[in-house]
């Protein structure tokens, strides 16, 4: 095992996918020479060339379009959205073609390109650099979104997404990106994560925490908490948003009988939403509480530190939500 | 305007069935007049009018079931509330009494499980408590699942979470009620269901109680008749005399037994104790809708004749209905004698708030060996007392039997005065 860092992990998978495979090449804004404005393209220029490095034009949806197209032709093209925020701009590609190409096309195609984007805020980047949009994509039929927890689910994740026949939204914690993490330096054991399926990341008897992304963190160091008081709380990483693992979350619950819901994203309308209401019905008769989510306020992200701060969730209303669902 | 309300006719008593009306509204009626009759778990009662009035209005029909101090009817004029009525008069539109509006479905469904009214939050116009909010249980799934596979009654449990919500941990611990019969006997034809009366549902529920609340344990002792079989024939053989059975000499026995150990003429209420100064002796009375429980009074210090006199009056008064509630009340145990059925011995539960009751057997003839281990016929009878844990203990009950036995053994005793007692606890 080898220690390296989420942002090279990412770089790790890009670059073992295109060794492997020749159809897969990388389309963005300052990926190429400028080897990626968080460096997850570094070197791969220099390495696989101008044809399979394409830097663009600030110009998301001509970016999205052209690799909807490349993928339909039988490319797996790698698409990188500067920040999340950017991807309306790619909507149109994403929901009214990828999505929908396999379904229209009665199975005769499909588009198996995979769009990487980082959301997530505690950089002070403000309002339109700090978004999590995930629950839009969850909820467009036809498209995959998998959100990593560290290093090493970004590259099997990362690695699954460019191997999948369908569009996959790679969704990235710009947090995340300095996380150190182990990789196995054998190019063989660094390992795929199917798509679809959740993690038990700390097994627990009183409460289940599900969490993906940055959250994952937030959840393990809220156990860790209640850890000291004898409450064991059993912490879920989602890995996968769609599919998520349903029937993981449900045996959990049907374990713990509580269940919290952790995400950066805003609360409302949010994959929290879905999951709690999934739950309140397969589940129902397991609840010993109310379903709780963790998320951001109904508002835009703010610029300043402090309010962002308080803006961002963290382990301390993890932790309160538990107690609240546990009271 | 006034209000009548359903009485407290005794110390445990917590709801009554209005049986029946005796006064329409409308109507005037006088000091004295019968106004309505409720029946309780061992009685019925009349209830007379303390003074002149006029019924308004019937707030609880006929057959209702409603707890102490509820409104039952509202009085015209100035009526038997005299010293509330002026302020109220002046009124005009006097505010309902708290409760006074609710459902009638809503206020028996209290009562059958010892809701008070405060406990259950109001949803109904004006903050009437409609039925529905009366059988709203908040539980969780969890703790609902819980409660219907371990034949739990949510409405018995006591929820920890907020708002009082029943969580899965308040129902794991919870008393089992027997579960539902999963197919209704009235559908086989072979049986069918019969709604009790007032009557077993109350003693029901009070038997339940009992012997969950109260950690009985029992005594048997046995004692020997010849004599006091002799002094009542004697007794009895006097042509104008009052007639003296045996319940009335175990009844006077246990009056001389309480009153030369006061220590045992106490009863538990929750956390505190009652003692008392007479001894007072139930008597189960069996009417023809179920049992009652007189109360002979002060059988430490009554004679035997006082002690038969009272207890014939009160049985009589039992099987015909017309026990008054003075009747009943502030015993500190029971007597249950099923002896004339030929029962060996009887083992019965406790009636609360009593800390004691007796069970009596049938008087048989057996042989035991005398003093040179030859056959000698003896008449014997079995007692069993059954005692409430809280306060007895085994010791008492014990030297409390041995006491009872030598009064019945050496009967002469029962037409003495009770000893004064050297018992350090007496003044407590």
């Amino acid at each position: 095992m080898a220690e390296t860092r989420f942002i090279k992990a990412v770089n790790q998978a890009l670059s073992d996918a295109m060794e492997a495979d020749a159809t897969v090449f990388l389309i963005g804004e300052d990926i190429g020479a400028a080897g990626g404005s968080f460096k997850a393209t570094r070197n791969l220029l220099e390495r696989f060339g101008p044809d399979r490095v394409r830097d663009t034009p600030i110009s998301e949806a001509a970016i999205t379009g052209m690799a909807v197209g490349a993928a339909l032709t039988g490319m797996r093209p790698v698409v990188e959205i500067m920040f999340m925020d950017f991807t309306t701009l790619s909507m149109d590609m994403l929901v009214n073609q990828a999505a929908k190409a396999r379904s229209m096309f009665g199975g005769q195609g499909s588009v198996p390109m995979v769009l990487r984007t980082p959301h997530g805020g505690g950089l002070n980047a403000g309002p339109q650099h700090s978004q999590c949009l995930e629950a839009w994509f969850a909820h467009v039929p036809g498209l995959k979104v998998v959100c990593p927890s560290n290093p090493a689910d970004a590259y099997g994740l990362l690695r699954a997404a460019i191997d999948d026949p369908d569009p996959v939204i790679v969704v990235e914690n710009k947090a995340l990106y300095a996380m150190k993490g182990d990789l196995p330096e054998v190019p063989e054991d660094r390992e795929r994560i199917e798509i679809g399926k959740g993690r038990i990341v700390r097994p627990g008897r009183d409460a289940t925490v599900v969490a993906y992304g940055a959250a994952v963190a937030m959840a393990e160091s809220a156990a860790a908490t209640l850890a000291q008081e004898g409450i064991e709380v059993e912490v879920i990483d989602l890995r996968s948003i769609q599919p998520w693992d349903e029937a993981l979350v449900l045996e959990s619950l049907s374990r713990t009988h509580n269940l919290v819901i952790a995400h950066e994203a805003v609360e409302a309308f949010g994959v929290g939403a879905e999951i709690a209401a999934r739950m309140a019905d397969i589940g129902f008769d397991e609840l010993d509480g109310p379903i709780l989510r963790v998320g951001a306020p109904f508002a835009p992200s703010p610029f300043g530190k402090t309010l962002e701060d308080a803006y961002r969730p963290d382990a301390e209303r993890i932790v309160a939500a538990l107690r609240r669902t546990l009271a | 305007m006034a209000d009548l309300v359903m009485p407290k006719l005794g110390l445990t008593m917590t709801e009554g069935l209005l049986a029946e009306w005796h006064v329409t509204p409308g109507a005037a009626f006088r000091a004295g007049d019968r106004l309505f009759t409720v029946e309780t778990e061992k009685v019925a009662n009349e209830v007379e009018a303390e003074a002149d009035g006029v019924l308004a209005e019937i707030l609880v029909p006929e057959g209702e079931t409603v707890p102490v101090g509820s409104p039952v009817a509202r009085l015209a004029g100035d009526g038997t509330g005299a010293e509330t009525a002026p302020a109220q008069a002046r009124d005009a539109r006097p505010a309902p009494p708290l409760g006074a509006q609710d459902a009638p479905s809503a206020r028996k469904l209290m009562a059958e499980h010892d809701l008070a009214r405060e406990q259950v939050p109001p949803t109904g116009r004006d903050g009437r408590v409609t039925k529905g909010d009366v059988l709203r249980v908040i539980a969780t799934p969890l703790a609902r699942r819980i409660a219907a596979q371990n034949g739990v009654d949510l409405q018995q449990v006591a929820g920890t979470g907020p708002k009082g919500r029943i969580k899965a941990r308040d129902v794991k611990g919870a008393p089992q009620v027997a579960a539902p019969a999963p197919t209704g006997p009235a559908e086989t034809g072979d049986a069918r269901e019969i709604v009790p009366d007032a009557v077993r549902l109350a003693t029901a529920r009070r038997v339940s109680a009992a012997k969950r609340d109260i950690p009985h344990f029992h005594v048997t002792h046995e004692a020997e008749l010849t004599a006091l079989t002799a002094l009542r024939a004697q007794l009895n053989a006097e042509p104008h005399a009052p007639r003296i059975s045996v319940t009335h000499m175990l009844i006077r026995a246990l009056g001389l037994a309480l009153a030369e150990r006061p220590a045992m003429n106490r009863i538990w209420a929750g956390e505190r104790i009652i003692a008392f100064d007479k001894a007072n002796i139930g008597m189960v009375v069996e009417a023809p809708d179920g049992l009652r429980i007189p109360v002979i009074r002060d059988a430490g210090r009554a004679s035997l004749d006082e002690v038969a006199a009272q207890a014939r009056d009160l049985a009589a008064r039992a099987r015909s209905g017309d026990l008054r509630p003075s009747d009943m009340g502030d015993g500190v145990m029971s007597i249950s004698n099923l002896g004339m059925f030929g029962v060996t011995s009887l083992t019965p539960i406790i009636n609360p708030p009593n800390a004691m009751i007796l069970g009596v057997g049938a008087e048989r003839q057996i042989f035991r060996p005398d003093a040179d281990g030859a056959p000698a016929l003896r008449r014997e009878l079995t007692l069993t007392l059954a005692c409430d844990h809280r306060i007895i203990d085994g010791a008492d009950a014990a030297r409390f039997m041995a006491d009872l036995v030598a009064l019945l053994e050496t009967p002469l005793r029962l037409l003495r005065p009770a000893r004064r007692t050297a018992d350090p606890t007496a003044g407590e």
